[in-house]
């Protein structure tokens, strides 16, 4: 049986990260898992693969004309500081914007970058750096946000989708709100914005935004916002949000849905009580506590009890799937790998249901059990299997090398042999109709007889076989 | 430096007049009558259509394109890299991703490949090659990016001289790229990860090393290109700092370019059937930046305007000295001449 400290680990590094190596898991030996949690809090380390390689290869990522999601892919792949990118495609699901209206994706991999950056920040940096944001504000159409015209989109949605959630105010304070961020533009909007509806390359390639205030259509009246009265701009109305309760509540219920369990899709939260109303309160009173410090509220996060034993309550979303088998099989473990398989690769988290940069709608991906049709499962268990099941893949040698090292005399068992190539890919828990299944790749006698405590001889064909059907199993596709 | 003209327009077509992420140039001169150039396209990297080389006049006249996606096996390009004309008007392409190196006419016919192997190595590793230069006599120069070392090959493709190995020390590479020849038969290499140029004799002897890391004047960031012009100055497409320097053959440097773009001749066109994005354009103000700390760099800068510089990956120099500064992720060349 594995030890409760690395089934620990191991979930800590599903949830935080995009799953552990076996090499990573020994190197987690003897580290207290409060510190595990801070290094992951406080890890800034580069990745094996840098960016001037990729862009040597792929000249393309250079000027972000395509492939976005390819170059995020080597990222997550490669990054020694996963809670960074996590954290990043975290918000990207909630402040979801999509590239099939902005035709603009270097702008929209600066919003990324800036999830990077200030991702775990306070929060009110967060928000404020959002409505500064270039793709946020044409995707929100804030450049048709005139003072003697207002186009509320933008104020609707930082209410509805970005902090508070539905039921938290008026359909008044959502035109305050917008009048408090009139003005609120990018550089050459006109030019820019027809580049953009036009999809124009035209004539030296797409030109990258930036923010840009213009006073002259800023609405500098006063507002009645929430309760408050007076000449708001946009950071008095953030300032004001962030003061709520309800997007306390709003971001602590997104963090429990995306870290420790799947909760219902966002639009029934109205309705729908969280499915952990303590957990959801811890986190609220560490927001304040902290004075919304994101980073703050994961650690309490991460630390909880409520975290801890939240083991297999969450379906792996595509990106976390398919990330998670890479990291595994190795396929991109050092800068000679970069290479165009990477476009496909990345491809597949879409017909798996999530598209990186082309969220289904501003509201971003429903989770979850949405994840899974019959279509998505197919494919989910195929791209597991395929990579998993490749020996050239040099993760999934270096695999296969430890198990039949650790497994080299003949004392040990199909038993032992199932729950080791479990642990290798991160299942701890081994369900029967696994277990059975497993068993039933083995024509052997004696496994027919004796089942999982059989003795069989441990060949490299028989780890790789047994790797390919856990990959394949219902527990790889939770964590 | 001062500039002269623009030449290119941006295209995401697989065939036909614009550019799609150009990678290096070689320029094909009648002397006295005419200038033509051959570039070569390295397209969207997950497709690769639109992997071709067009040539055209300096006056932006269109002639046409070969080695696309559609043409037979050897004469296509997987990943291509540089160009060099020989002495004949040979148009030689390396192509890292297949180890070779093709050669065309410049009517853009495939003549044959020299296959290029590690086998003097003996790991049988992928060469990949990248960087290629011809001298006076025909002997063709190739970096390999995998191999960290130059081989210098007869124009039939036989090794006879190899230098270099992995390492930051001198005669040592970390992924070179770009190469020139002087013309006193000098060979000048462009060390990508050791930021700085190299500069050997023709049997590889080391004689010199222009630059460090940085991003200040005379150091340098991931130099992709090298070219020297008639007088041994050393242009540099310092490309991981948005930038070309120009230092003399001692290593002061003379210049830094940062690009001062204007509208070609295609982009006029363009435009004149584009009313609308003409005058949005006319409107606008395309060089004031005010950028916020965090995007306060060269990239960020040469991405968030036009006339700049964006990924000048080549620079190439013509018998009269103007410079031509190709840029990938604008799409176009920019040509210079002497000051004076």
């Amino acid at each position: 049986m594995v030890s409760i400290d690395t089934e620990l680990v191991i979930h800590l590094m599903n949830r935080a990260g995009f799953g552990i190596t076996p090499d990573e898991l020994d190197s987690c030996t003897g580290i207290a898992y409060e510190d595990l949690v801070e290094n992951l809090l406080g890890s800034k380390e580069s990745s094996h693969i840098p960016d001037d390689v990729i862009f040597r290869d792929h000249v393309d990522l250079h000027a972000s004309r395509s492939g976005v999601p390819a170059y995020w892919a080597y990222r997550m792949i490669s990054t020694k500081s996963p809670l960074e990118e996590k954290m990043s495609l975290f918000w990207h699901g909630i402040f979801a914007t999509g590239n099939s209206k902005l035709n603009n994706l270097r702008s929209l991999l600066n919003q990324i970058e800036m999830f990077r950056r200030s991702g775990t920040g306070k929060f009110d940096d967060l928000l404020l750096e959002l409505s500064q944001d270039p793709a946020m504000l044409i995707w929100l159409d804030n450049q048709d946000n005139l003072n003697e015209s207002i186009n509320e989109n933008y104020g609707r949605e930082i209410l509805e989708l970005f902090s508070m959630g539905v039921g938290n105010y008026t359909e008044d304070d959502i035109k305050e709100c917008a009048r408090a961020f009139t003005g609120w533009s990018v550089a050459n909007s006109e030019y820019m914005s027809l580049m953009a509806q036009k999809d124009s390359i035209w004539p030296y390639g797409r030109i990258v935004w930036h923010y840009d205030f213009k006073p002259g259509i800023h609405d500098v009246d006063t507002k009645e916002f929430l309760g408050e009265q007076g000449p708001f701009n946009g950071d008095d109305v953030i300032r004001i949000i962030c003061s709520q309760k309800a997007t306390a509540r709003f971001i602590a219920r997104h963090m429990y849905n995306f870290f420790v369990a799947d909760e219902v899709p966002v639009p029934q939260w109205k309705d729908t009580p969280p499915r952990d109303p303590a957990a959801i309160d811890t986190l609220v009173e560490a927001y304040f506590e902290y004075d919304h410090d994101i980073k703050s509220v994961l650690r309490v996060l991460l630390t909880s009890n409520f975290f801890k034993e939240s083991r297999y309550q969450k379906i792996k979303s595509p990106v976390e799937l398919v990330i998670g088998t890479l990291r595994l099989s190795g396929e991109y473990n050092d800068d000679s790998k970069v290479d165009s398989s990477i476009f496909g690769v990345i491809a597949e988290s879409d017909y798996m249901g999530q598209a990186l940069c082309n969220p289904p709608s501003v509201e971003g991906w429903h989770t979850g059990e949405e994840w899974i049709s019959s279509g998505a499962l197919v494919d989910r268990v195929n791209f597991a299997s395929q990579h998993i099941g490749n020996p050239d893949n040099d993760g999934v040698k270096h695999i296969v090398d430890r198990i039949r090292t650790d497994l080299r005399d003949d004392a040990h068992t199909v038993g032992e042999l199932i729950e080791s190539c479990g642990n290798s890919v991160g299942i701890t828990r081994i369900s029967e109709d696994t277990t059975e299944g497993v068993l039933d790749l083995f024509s052997q006698e004696e496994v027919q007889v004796k089942g999982k405590d059989a003795k069989i001889p441990i060949e490299d064909d028989t780890i790789l076989r047994v790797l390919e059907f856990m990959v394949s199993s219902r527990e790889y596709q939770l964590c | 430096m001062k500039t002269v003209k623009t030449i290119g327009i941006n295209s995401n077509q697989p065939v036909g007049r614009g550019f799609n992420f150009p990678y290096d140039i070689a320029i094909k001169e009648d002397l006295g009558k005419s200038r033509t150039i051959y570039l070569l396209n390295r397209s969207n990297s997950a497709t690769r259509m639109g992997t071709r080389i067009q040539y055209f006049t300096y006056e932006e006249d269109w002639i046409g394109e070969f080695g696309n996606p559609l043409e037979d096996d050897e004469a296509k390009f997987t990943r291509p890299v540089t160009l060099a004309f020989d002495n004949s008007d040979q148009l030689h392409v390396t192509d890292e991703a297949t180890d070779e190196i093709k050669i065309f006419n410049s009517e853009g016919k495939f003549q044959r490949s020299i296959k290029l192997d590690s086998d003097s190595q003996g790991n049988g590793d992928r060469f990949g090659p990248a960087g290629i230069a011809i001298d006076s006599g025909d002997f063709i120069y190739v970096s390999s990016r995998y191999l960290n070392l130059i081989q210098k090959l007869t124009p039939e493709g036989r090794v006879v001289k190899e230098w270099g190995g992995t390492g930051g020390g001198p005669g040592e590479f970390s992924m070179p790229w770009g190469m020139d020849v002087d013309s006193q038969g000098d060979l000048y290499v462009a060390d990508w990860r050791n930021d700085r140029i190299q500069k050997f004799d023709s049997e590889g002897i080391f004689l010199k090393t222009y630059g460090e890391s940085g991003r200040g004047v005379g150091q340098f960031h991931r130099p992709s290109s090298v070219a020297v012009d008639a007088n041994l100055n050393v242009a540099v497409a310092d490309w991981g700092n948005e930038r070309v320097q120009i230092l003399d053959n001692a290593g002061s440097v003379i210049n830094v370019l940062e690009g001062e773009a204007t509208l070609s001749k295609w982009s006029h066109e363009w435009l004149d059937v584009n009313l609308d994005e003409r005058e949005a354009r006319n409107r606008a103000d395309l060089k004031v930046l005010d950028l916020p700390d965090h995007l306060k760099n060269a990239y960020h800068e040469a991405s968030q305007t036009e006339h700049k510089f964006w990924g000048p990956v080549s620079v190439k120099f013509d018998s009269e000295n103007q410079l031509y500064v190709t840029e990938h992720s604008r799409h176009r060349i920019q040509v210079f001449e002497p000051a004076s």
